[in-house]
């Protein structure tokens, strides 16, 4: 039988975001070797801002000057234990520096080599990365005075428009309790539901509390309904042809009613009963896969059963039941 | 704080406009809760509805603070509502922030004098994450998040800046932690149980130095729930009523260059806008994530030996995320229905190095 095992994925996302008319200079400059503030009356900051931040006023390409390379450390940490965000995968400061020309300090990365290479007043300066994309990690600082040597610039660069930051976030977690009964009873070839205290209804699958009445609930409540229900609704979906799509034939999706349940068990593929055949109120029986083929791998964020333990939904042959009797389940 | 209890019982008039806090509940800060967010906020609101004596159908507005980020479940605040009661259909808001911020939008939503009852949550399940893989999303997105920046990382660099300024030394943030584990003993909620002394603490190394892993809050798992309502409902649902006197929240720049770290210039005006120095302050619940922050609040406070600051531990004994900060409300609140204290101020904070402050103003009496 399959082993439960606990929840670790990555959910994540490329953002694309588009520079305006300072931030791309800035960025367009650390990836072809300055680093760019704007001045804004007497104040030179970096990095730039778009605008005044005493008034608001807009403040234009015609105020970017250029500060550094190098600079002086005003505070600083050290990074025992990067995360898998941080721009080093070993121990580094992240600083604000106070570069050569401006008047505000910027953050970012010194890569030190050690803790007792830092100190408040340093001198540090820029060091381009051999591969930059146009994004605040094209750079970083190491201590010390010495300039970077230009970085090659390819002739045809266009300047940043747009800058891409990938962001992520992984997630490692057990099974809830109740999802976890759910699973072990799958495997073992039972559907496990829960009662609620509080109307007697049976909820299939649990989200380990009846909303309805505001009442958790828990291994007590477990009741196991049958593998054989009633169809409450259904939709033929025929899928479009989009990117990444795996699906070319027309398919089947419906909800059941399993017999002993008051709630419904939606998203159930359907793949080999026609359109013309299928109809609300069928009667439908479930196929279990072999006990050694069914998949452990449910999650705590899904509602559905889990396709991964059954071959597919049969019809029983029974008569149907009165569609007007499963009104309150339609969904 | 129980002195100026019976001093701070003003009769004072109040407005029809004005709006206490008529009952609060908060889970513990767990380590890791097994079950879903909403058995979670169901623990909470279920026992908050019961402390207070109502009804689900006697709440006419009702809002949530949360991070879906945390959980990695897009729409989990939509599912969260199970956990506040969904049916029958429920008038109901969401702020991706601290649920201190929840309270704001339900306090500005009552003054509008057509609905008299609020219940406000806030709820992080923090736990299945790396919190400071999340949080340096809140930094400017072009030139901070991608360094992968985070709060922690953040405080370290304006504790050092405060230690390097003279405005603190190690011990007195080593002080600071040792005073909220003592303080955390009596609360039954908090998530650290420690006796360390301040010399042991110091004995401990470095993380994100000149910070220690100690000086940064314990992220759980945990949920608080209030509720609000306008005066006259106020006084037929309870006899202590705590009344919201204040309550305002400003914000500083993205721009860390303008900032002073080793101030709170926000929490100054905040406190301004608030009315905090309009009275005593017996009690002050401060949403304190890094330790250094409690010396930089203080003194944007302008606390004094008069009043208890964390008693309940703070943060720093306990951090549910996104409800850290509403449950600072609750603990002064609680105190004050108690009669333990007669006047008190509840902060809250969201960003890196203070960047955001609420505060929120709480006086007892009829």
């Amino acid at each position: 039988m399959a082993e439960l095992q606990d929840i670790d994925f990555t959910l994540e996302y490329p953002y694309t975001r588009t520079t305006g008319p300072i931030i791309g200079p800035f960025l367009t400059g650390l990836r072809d070797g300055q680093i760019l503030a704007t001045k804004v009356g007497d104040r030179v900051i970096c990095p730039p801002l778009e605008y005044d931040p005493d008034t608001g006023a807009t403040v234009g390409p015609e105020n970017l000057v250029k500060v550094g390379p190098a600079g002086e450390v005003t505070s600083w940490t050290w990074v025992t234990q990067p995360t898998s965000k941080h721009p080093f995968e070993h121990p580094f400061a992240f600083a604000q520096i106070k570069l050569d020309g401006a008047d505000t300090t910027m953050l970012h990365a010194v890569d030190a080599g050690s803790e007792d290479a830092m100190s408040t007043g340093m001198r540090v300066v820029v060091r381009f990365r051999s591969e930059r994309l146009g994004t605040i990690n094209d750079v970083y600082f190491v201590p010390g005075d010495e300039p970077p040597e230009a970085p090659e610039v390819a002739d045809e660069a266009e300047p940043v428009m747009i800058t891409e930051h990938l962001i992520g976030v992984r997630i490692r977690e057990p099974l809830q309790p109740h999802r976890r009964r759910f699973a072990e009873g799958l495997l073992a070839g039972k559907i496990i539901g829960q009662r609620s205290p509080a109307d007697g209804k049976v909820h299939v699958p649990s989200r380990g509390y009846d909303a309805t009445n505001r009442v958790p609930m828990t291994s007590e409540h477990d009741v196991e309904v049958a593998d054989v229900g009633t169809v409450t609704s259904f939709t033929e979906i025929v899928p479009v042809q989009y990117h990444g799509q795996t699906e070319t034939e027309p398919y089947i999706r419906c909800s059941v009613l399993l017999d002993g349940a008051d709630t419904t068990v939606g998203g159930i593929d359907i793949r080999d009963i026609s359109v013309e055949d299928f109809r609300v109120g069928m009667r439908l029986q479930m196929v279990w896969r072999d006990s050694g083929d069914r998949m452990g791998d449910l999650d705590n964020r899904g509602y559905g059963l889990n396709e991964e333990v059954y071959e597919r939904w049969e019809p029983t042959g029974e008569p149907d039941v009165d569609p007007e009797s499963l009104k309150e389940h339609n969904f | 704080m129980s002195g100026s209890a019976q001093s701070q019982s003003t009769q004072a008039q109040r407005h029809e406009n004005d709006i206490a806090i008529v009952g609060f509940a908060q889970t513990d800060a767990h380590v890791r809760y097994d079950g879903p967010e909403v058995v979670l906020i169901m623990e909470c609101v279920n026992a908050l509805l019961a402390g207070a004596g109502i009804e689900r159908h006697d709440i006419d507005f009702t809002i949530a603070g949360s991070c879906d980020y945390l959980s990695g479940m897009p729409f989990a605040f939509v599912s969260n509502v199970d956990g506040m009661g969904a049916w029958p259909p429920v008038y109901e808001s969401h702020v991706e922030m601290d649920g201190a911020w929840a309270l704001f939008e339900a306090w500005l939503r009552l003054q509008m004098g057509d609905i008299d009852v609020a219940m406000v949550v806030g709820s992080g399940k923090s736990s299945p994450c790396n919190a400071r893989e999340v949080f340096h999303l809140q930094a400017d997105p072009y030139v901070v998040a991608p360094l992968g920046l985070d709060p922690d990382a953040m405080a370290g660099i304006a504790a050092r800046s405060l230690i390097e300024s003279r405005k603190a030394t190690e011990t007195e943030i080593a002080e600071v932690v040792a005073r909220s584990y003592q303080a955390a003993a009596s609360n039954p909620h908090a998530q650290i149980r420690s006796t360390a002394s301040v010399e042991e603490l110091l004995a401990a190394p470095y993380d994100m130095a000149p910070l220690r892993a100690h000086d940064v809050s314990p992220k759980a798992d945990g949920a608080a729930a209030l509720l609000i309502a306008r005066r006259d409902r106020a006084r037929e649902l309870t006899d202590s009523p705590v009344w919201i006197t204040g309550l305002d929240h400003r914000i500083e720049s993205h721009h860390a260059g303008l900032r002073d770290l080793t101030d709170s210039q926000s929490t100054r005006t905040t406190a301004a806008g608030s009315g905090v120095a309009d009275g005593a302050v017996d009690v002050a619940e401060l949403h304190v994530t890094h330790a250094h922050e409690e010396i930089i609040l203080r003194n944007a406070l302008n606390l004094n030996g008069s009043t208890a600051v964390n008693p309940s531990g703070g943060p720093l004994a306990g951090d549910p995320v996104m409800a850290t900060g509403l449950v600072r409300v609750v603990e002064v609140a609680r105190r004050i229905a108690a009669g333990e204290a007669g006047r008190g101020v509840a902060h809250a904070s969201s960003g890196a190095a203070l960047q955001q402050n609420l505060l929120c103003v709480l006086e007892g009496g009829a």
